[in-house]
């Protein structure tokens, strides 16, 4: 009697509809631009996953950067410094949602973007701008009297 | 034209100090006694030129005067540009101290080649010196351009566009410097003939 009941009771529970941790299939996809990594990130619905947090993380587990999502799904930031692994980016869109995207280490090479050009080139400018007068003069200074000293050095050679 | 620090790879960075230290010594070995004071004079120049901005437009160039230096010294440029790119290192931060040999070698040798290529030129004629200062002072400058991308490329093919980019910002620069090349060593070879080795001859 009891096998029968059991048997009557799965088929029961097999067509109602079952609402698990991954109904909401949440999907994070990263690329590397200019120095950056840009990601996206969305429900399987193509509903952008706002305000949910991405952790980025070696192939040990240590989190090299945290970021939250923006209203349309979007995280960016710079390519975290001495990378030794794949990065592992991680969304984490509420309780059960979660997402990763990996990026390989050679994707991960770091070419200078053309704002971090431009920032160098600006402090490049400002520091050419205004140098200091007495800097000039002692290398100036320094020049000839290195140019004394060789003379000084060489003078026997220089009478023969 | 100074390649910053930690922009070139090892490999790059190692061949252009080995580069920059056989050049200098080739250089120290060259310098005759009398013309030590004409190497300081042209390093303290080269070192000044650098400080000196003119605006173009809406970013700015400075000069460089490697042209003027190497038609004058030869080899000996390489000492005295590697004294003055080490004094505009240590003094403004152009540059860097591992990236020295590097900048020398993108500077100097440059200066070298239009030692041999116009020198012979100087003299011979008032329009004949100003077109070989003129032509120094450009071609040294372009060669610097095609060194300084050749770094680049070497260490990492992606620096395509910032080739481009400076290449196409040296070029105002090349003109200025030729013009004021140009100028510089027909107004020497009036009034200070000492200076340039052909008259020595």
């Amino acid at each position: 009697m009891n096998i029968i009941y059991i048997i009557i009771c799965a088929f029961i529970f097999n067509f109602v509809p079952v609402n698990t941790a991954f109904a909401h299939k949440v999907i994070v996809f990263a690329w590397v631009e200019e120095g950056m990594i840009h990601t996206e990130s969305q429900f399987g619905s193509k509903r952008k996953a706002i305000d949910s947090a991405i952790i980025v993380t070696d192939e040990k587990g240590q989190i090299l950067h945290e970021g939250v999502t923006d209203a349309q799904g979007n995280y960016s930031f710079k390519i975290p410094e001495s990378i030794e692994s794949d990065l592992i980016i991680t969304l984490k869109a509420g309780i059960g949602h979660q997402g990763q995207w990996r990026i390989p280490k050679a994707d991960l090479i770091q070419v200078p973007s053309k704002d971090d050009i431009k920032a160098s080139m600006k402090e490049k400018q400002n520091l050419e701008a205004s140098p200091s007068i007495l800097k000039i003069f002692a290398g100036i200074a320094i020049i000839f009297s290195m140019a004394l000293v060789i003379k000084f050095v060489t003078r026997k050679k220089g009478r023969k | 034209m100074h390649i910053s620090e930690g922009v070139l790879s090892g490999s790059v960075l190692a061949a252009g100090a080995v580069i920059a230290i056989a050049g200098t010594g080739i250089g120290l070995k060259k310098i005759e006694y009398d013309r030590i004071v004409h190497v300081a004079i042209l390093a303290a120049a080269f070192f000044v030129a650098s400080l000196i901005h003119v605006n173009i437009g809406p970013g700015s160039a400075h000069l460089i005067l490697n042209g003027i230096v190497g038609l004058l010294l030869g080899f000996a440029a390489f000492p005295a540009i590697l004294t003055a790119l080490l004094l505009q290192s240590v003094f403004f931060q152009y540059g860097g101290l591992t990236v020295l040999g590097a900048n020398v070698v993108v500077m100097a040798v440059p200066a070298v080649m239009v030692h041999y290529f116009f020198l012979p030129l100087v003299g011979k004629s008032p329009r004949l010196t100003f077109a070989a200062g003129f032509l120094a002072g450009l071609v040294s400058i372009f060669f610097s351009a095609c060194l300084l991308g050749t770094a680049l490329w070497l260490t990492d093919e992606n620096f395509f566009e910032t080739i481009i980019a400076i290449f196409m910002a040296n070029i105002p620069i090349m003109i200025i410097e030729g013009i004021v090349t140009g100028f510089c060593i027909a107004f020497l070879l009036k009034v200070y003939p000492e200076i340039i080795p052909v008259k020595k001859k």
